[in-house]
C-alpha cells in the first residue's frame, strides 16, 4: 500500500470535515475580526478621541494673559497626547484638546460640574505680580491632564516673569529652545542604530502578537489533534482504519490535515491583518475625514520576521501536534483528554509566558538563562521571535535553534508513532508513565 | 490459500488471553469462531489482522505471513461498530475504500449500489448518526467488503440485527462465499453458526476446545440425540424412561441424549404409545449442545455461555 496515498487520504478527511464545521467558521471569523480590529486600533482610538475632544477653559486676569496661556496649554496638551498615540490625531487634523477662554470663573466651574467641560484653569495675579494657578476638575489630581497643565502653568509663569523682567519675545524663544539629547548603546561595540520610539514599539509589538498567535496555534490545534484521536478511539473507528492504514500514516495524516486547517485559518488572519494595516490611511481618511496618507508597512514588519513567524509556527505545531496525538492515543474518553495533554500544555504555556515577559521587558531578554532557553526546542517557537525582534538574536542563533527544533520533531514523531501504535488499541485504564515507557521500549 | 493459525500465545499482564490457539480455515469456506465473551475471539482476530502482536505463534495465509499481503486482502468488521457518526454515509465508505487504494469514483458508485441493495440507498447522503442501529450495521458491513477483500473477519456481525436484516446479511455472506471469498466470523449465537458455517472452532478461556467441520464437531461427542414431539403437553413418559436425559425441554419439541446401548427405537415406541407423534428425529447434537457439554465439562464456574447461546 502506498504510504503517502493513505496519509493524504486521512489528511483529506480530517481537513474536509473540519473546514465545514461551524466552530471553524466562527473561530476564523472571530480571529480575523480581532486582528483587523487590533490593526485598526490607531484609527479607532482617533475616532473615539475626536468624538469627545476634551474641553479645557482658561479664566485669566486679563485678556492678553488668557490668550497666551490658552496657546501654551493647547500646544502642550495636544503635543503630549499625540506623542502617546503615534501622532495619528495630528494627521487627521483634529486636536484632542480644545482650549477655550472665559471670563466668568463661577459660570465656567458650573459648566465643568455639569460635565460640559473637563476642567477650568483659573489664573490669578497676586498683589506682587506673581501668577497663581488653580485647576478645577472632577478628574484625579494626579491625572495626565493635570500633570500636563502643571507643566503648562510653569511655562506660563516663567514666560510671565520674563515679560515682567522686560526680556523681548525673540530672546525668550532662544531661552526655551530644546537642549540636545541622545540615547546610545552602553556597549561601544554595538553599532546598529538604536530604534526610535515608534519603530521599536512596532517590532516588539509584532513579535509579541506573533508569539501569541503561535501559542494559540499550538494549544488550539494540538488539542484538535488529540480530540480527533480520542474521537476515533472512543467510536472504535480506529480499528477499522487500522486495518487499512498503519498507525504512523494515521498520525501523520491527522497532523497534516489539522495543520492545513491551521494554515488556512492563519493565512486568512495574516492577510486580513496585513490588508487592514495597508488600508489604514484610506480607512482613516474615510472615517476621520481629511486626505489619505500614503500606505506604509509598519517598520518592524520585515520579510525576515514574517518568514520566521511562519517557520516557528509550522515547526512548533508539528512538534506539539505529534505529541498531542500520542497523548490522545493513551485515553479512551473525551473527558480524559485534558489531563493526558497536560505535559504539553504546561510546557508550551511556560515557554509562552517567559517569551512574552521577555519581550515586554519584565524579564531581561539578554540574560544568560533566557538566551539558553530560546534554544530549547519545546520553547524556541515561543521565545525566539521576541529575541529576534529586539535585535538580540544573531542569525546563527536562529539557525541553531531551527536545526535543534527540526531534529527534535523527527525524534518526537518517532516516539509519538510508537506510543500511538500501542495506545490506539488500549482501552480502559489510562497507562501511567512507567507503562508508557515500557510500551516505548517494547513496542506492541 | 488456507489461513493457518499456529500456537498463538498472548498475555495481558496476569491474564493469559490466548494459550496455544491453533486452527486453520480453508479458502472459500464460511468459518465460525465460537466462544463466550472474553474467550479470546477478538484478540485472535486482531492478531490475524496484524493489529496486535502475538507473544508467540504464527499466522499465515497461503503459506505467507499475513503482513506480507497487501492490506486490501483483509476486511475487518470489529465487534463494536466503528464509523464516523457525523460524516455522511457514502463519504465515509469512500474514505475507507480509498485507504485500501480504491479510486474514489469507483468506491462511490460501488457504495451506492450496496446501499441500494441493503435498502438504505436514500440514506447515502445522511449523516451516519441519523440512521437506526441496524442500518448503521449494514453500513459497517459495506465498509468491510467495499474494497473487495479475499478474507473477511467479522466480530459478532449479527448482534443487534432484527430478523429481516439478519436474513439480508446472511444472503450477503453466502454471496461472498460464492464469489470465492473466505469468511471468518465470531459469534455466540450458535444456531447462526450451525446454519452458515462449513467449519468452526470453539475456544474458551484462551484455549481451543475443538475445531473441524461443523458436522464433525457435532459428531465429536460420540453420541446422538433424539428430537421428539407429541401432541400432548405431558412429557412424564419421556422423563421416566431409563437411559434417557432431556437436554432441551422446548415447547415445540424435546431433545434427549440417549445413553450408549439404548436404542432410539424404544423412544419412538414410547412416543407412539403416548399420543400422536408430531416429530421424531435421530441426529447429531446441535452445536449449542456440543458447546455446553464441552465447555461446561472444562470448568463449571461462571459459565455464561449456555444462557448466552439460548437467549440470543
Amino acid at each position: 500500500m502506498n504510504r503517502t496515498a493513505n496519509v493524504v487520504a486521512i489528511a483529506r478527511r480530517e481537513f474536509s470535515i473540519r473546514i465545514r464545521t461551524r466552530s471553524f467558521l466562527i473561530g476564523t471569523l472571530l480571529l480575523v475580526l480581532g486582528v483587523v480590529l487590533i490593526a485598526l486600533l490607531p484609527t479607532v482610538i482617533s475616532k473615539i478621541d475626536t468624538v469627545d475632544a476634551t474641553k479645557v477653559t482658561i479664566v485669566a486676569a486679563d485678556d492678553a494673559l488668557a490668550g497666551r496661556s490658552a496657546a501654551t496649554v493647547s500646544t502642550l496638551l495636544n503635543a503630549g497626547a499625540n506623542a502617546g498615540q503615534s501622532g495619528t490625531s495630528a494627521t487627521a487634523g483634529q486636536p484632542d484638546f480644545v482650549v477655550g477662554i472665559a471670563t466668568d470663573l463661577p459660570a465656567a466651574r458650573a459648566a465643568v460640574t455639569r460635565g460640559e467641560a473637563a476642567g477650568v484653569l483659573g489664573i490669578e495675579r497676586a498683589a506682587d505680580g506673581t501668577l497663581a494657578f488653580t485647576y478645577y476638575s472632577n478628574d484625579p489630581a494626579s491625572g495626565r491632564t493635570a500633570g500636563l497643565l502643571q507643566q503648562a502653568a510653569n511655562a506660563i509663569a516663567v514666560g510671565d516673569r520674563l515679560d515682567r523682567m522686560s526680556i523681548p519675545a525673540s530672546q525668550q524663544a532662544t531661552l526655551f529652545a530644546p537642549a540636545a539629547f541622545a540615547v546610545a548603546w552602553p556597549d561601544p561595540a554595538r553599532t546598529e542604530p538604536i530604534q526610535g520610539g515608534a519603530a521599536a514599539v512596532g517590532q516588539d509589538m509584532l513579535a509579541f502578537g506573533m508569539t501569541i498567535l503561535i501559542f494559540m496555534i499550538v494549544i488550539m490545534y494540538g488539542n484538535w489533534v488529540a480530540m480527533s484521536v480520542v474521537e476515533e478511539k472512543s467510536s472504535r473507528v480506529m480499528e477499522v482504519v487500522l486495518n487499512a492504514a498503519t498507525p504512523f500514516q494515521l498520525l501523520a495524516g491527522k497532523v497534516f490535515g489539522v495543520g492545513l486547517v491551521a494554515l488556512i485559518q492563519y493565512t486568512a488572519v495574516v492577510v486580513a491583518g496585513g490588508a487592514a494595516l495597508l488600508g489604514q490611511p484610506t480607512i482613516q481618511s474615510v472615517v476621520l475625514g481629511g486626505p489619505a496618507a500614503a500606505s506604509t508597512v509598519p517598520q518592524g514588519l520585515t520579510p525576515e520576521l514574517l518568514l520566521l513567524f511562519g517557520l516557528y509556527g509550522v515547526l512548533g505545531f508539528l512538534l506539539y501536534a505529534s505529541l498531542y496525538a500520542a497523548a490522545g492515543s493513551l485515553v479512551s474518553r473525551m473527558e480524559d483528554v485534558t489531563s493526558a495533554v497536560m505535559p504539553m500544555t504546561l510546557m508550551s504555556t511556560g515557554g509562552y509566558l517567559i517569551g512574552i515577559y521577555a519581550s515586554m521587558g519584565l524579564l531581561d531578554a539578554r540574560s544568560g538563562w533566557i538566551t539558553a532557553l530560546t534554544f530549547v526546542p519545546f520553547l524556541s517557537p515561543f521565545m525566539m521571535l521576541g529575541r529576534v525582534a529586539t535585535g538580540v538574536a544573531q542569525p546563527a542563533d536562529v539557525a541553531v535553534s531551527l536545526v535543534l527544533l527540526v531534529a527534535t520533531i523527527a525524534l518526537a514523531i518517532w516516539v509519538a508513532a510508537r506510543i500511538y501504535a500501542v495506545g490506539v488499541l488500549l482501552y480502559g485504564q489510562r497507562p501511567g508513565a512507567r507503562a508508557v515507557w515500557r510500551l516505548l521500549r517494547e513496542g506492541m | 490459500m488456507a489461513l493457518v493459525i499456529e500456537d498463538l500465545h498472548k498475555r495481558f499482564g496476569a491474564v493469559e488471553a490466548l494459550d496455544g490457539i491453533s486452527f486453520s480455515v480453508q479458502p472459500g469456506e464460511v468459518f465460525g469462531f465460537l466462544g463466550a465473551n472474553g474467550a479470546g475471539k477478538t484478540t485472535t482476530m486482531r492478531i490475524v489482522l496484524g493489529l496486535m502482536k502475538a507473544d508467540s505463534g504464527t499466522v499465515t495465509w497461503g503459506g505467507r505471513p499475513v503482513h506480507d499481503w497487501p492490506r486490501r486482502t483483509w476486511g475487518y468488521m470489529p465487534e463494536e461498530r466503528g464509523l464516523y457518526a457525523k460524516m455522511p454515509v457514502v463519504d465515509q465508505l469512500v474514505h475507507f475504500a480509498s485507504l485500501y487504494g480504491i479510486p474514489r469514483s469507483r468506491a462511490r458508485a460501488d457504495a451506492r449500489a450496496w446501499l441500494a441493495r441493503f435498502r438504505i440507498g436514500d440514506k447515502a447522503d445522511s449523516r451516519l448518526e441519523t440512521l437506526s442501529k441496524g442500518n448503521q450495521q449494514k453500513v459497517q458491513y459495506i465498509a468491510t467488503i467495499l474494497h473487495g477483500p479475499d478474507l473477511l473477519l467479522m466480530d459478532e456481525p449479527f448482534v443487534g440485527l432484527d430478523p429481516v436484516n439478519v436474513a439480508m446479511l446472511k444472503a450477503a455472506f453466502l454471496e461472498m462465499r460464492d464469489q470465492g471469498k473466505t469468511l471468518v466470523f465470531s459469534t455466540h449465537q450458535l444456531d447462526q453458526a450451525e446454519e452458515l458455517c462449513d467449519s468452526v472452532a470453539v475456544i474458551d478461556h484462551g484455549r481451543l476446545v475443538t475445531t473441524g467441520s461443523t458436522r464433525d464437531v457435532r459428531r465429536s461427542t460420540g453420541h446422538q440425540v433424539v428430537r421428539v414431539a407429541t401432541a400432548g403437553d405431558d412429557r412424564g413418559w419421556l422423563e421416566s424412561m431409563p437411559g434417557v436425559t432431556i437436554t432441551r425441554d422446548g415447547v415445540d419439541y424435546a431433545e434427549v441424549r440417549v445413553a450408549d446401548g439404548v436404542s432410539p427405537q424404544r423412544i419412538l415406541d414410547a412416543a407412539i404409545a403416548n399420543g400422536p407423534v408430531l416429530r421424531f428425529e435421530v441426529g447429531d447434537p446441535s452445536l449449542e449442545q456440543v458447546f455446553v457439554e464441552r465447555v461446561g465439562a472444562l470448568e463449571d464456574d461462571e459459565r455464561t455461555l449456555a444462557s448466552a447461546g439460548t437467549v440470543a
